[in-house]
């Protein structure tokens, strides 16, 4: 938990569309996080908890690692 | 992106502290005496009865505006951050405070020391937390 420094990158945008164009209030109601959460996430600017993290994914039906990339530095 | 619930409670508080207290320390300092004064007790409840009404009132008025109150992870986040700047001025104004203990007779200024130091803690950690807020976290 804490402040994305650029290396978490995650897929939350493509998958959102793919789920239907689903919207960020949507998917914080269904997460359990506010919205400004989800958009702080999406923009990599905040980096959640390994908790909201699985949500997210459970959300989507997809492994965690299809949400969240590590990249190198 | 718009202003979420917390961050307009903190800009309530923020404008609740600047203004009360505001008005106590401009009317207050100008006329210093060696210890506190009834009068300048009264004003100083006066403030603080003034900015938990404006409290009260603004919360009531924000919760049926927006509608929605919760907090999260990131919240809770971004409040401790705030607080641990807070505390850092909060430290800070304690010691000077009782530098001035030692250094000044009677209790005003020791008195203002430590209450100024006690809004500006409040205006860092209100003022973390609204940067956070807009930076993302």
């Amino acid at each position: 938990m804490g402040k994305g420094g650029g290396l978490i990158t995650n897929e939350i945008r493509a998958l959102r569309f793919h789920q239907g164009e689903m919207t960020q209030r949507e998917l914080a109601d269904r997460v359990g996080v506010t919205r400004q959460t989800v958009n702080a996430i999406e923009g990599n600017k905040y980096s959640p908890s390994l908790e909201v993290a699985y949500r997210i994914a459970r959300v989507f039906d997809v492994p965690l690692e299809k949400v969240f990339q590590y990249g190198e530095e | 992106m718009g202003y979420s619930f917390q961050e307009k409670s903190l800009w309530l508080m923020a404008v609740g502290l600047v203004g009360w207290f505001g008005f106590y320390f401009g009317t207050v300092l100008p006329t210093e005496t060696a210890n506190v004064m009834p009068h300048q007790m009264a004003l100083f409840v006066l403030a603080i009865v003034m900015l938990v009404i404006m409290q009260i009132v603004g919360h009531i008025v924000l919760a049926i505006v927006d509608r929605r109150s919760e907090t999260d992870e990131r919240d809770r986040l971004i409040e401790l951050k705030g607080t641990r700047n807070a505390a850092h001025v909060l430290a800070t104004g304690v010691l000077l405070a009782l530098s001035a203990a030692l250094m000044t007779d009677g209790n005003f200024v020791f008195t203002h020391v430590l209450l100024g130091a006690w809004v500006l803690a409040q205006l860092v950690q209100i003022g973390s937390q609204l940067f956070l807020y807009r930076r993302g976290a």
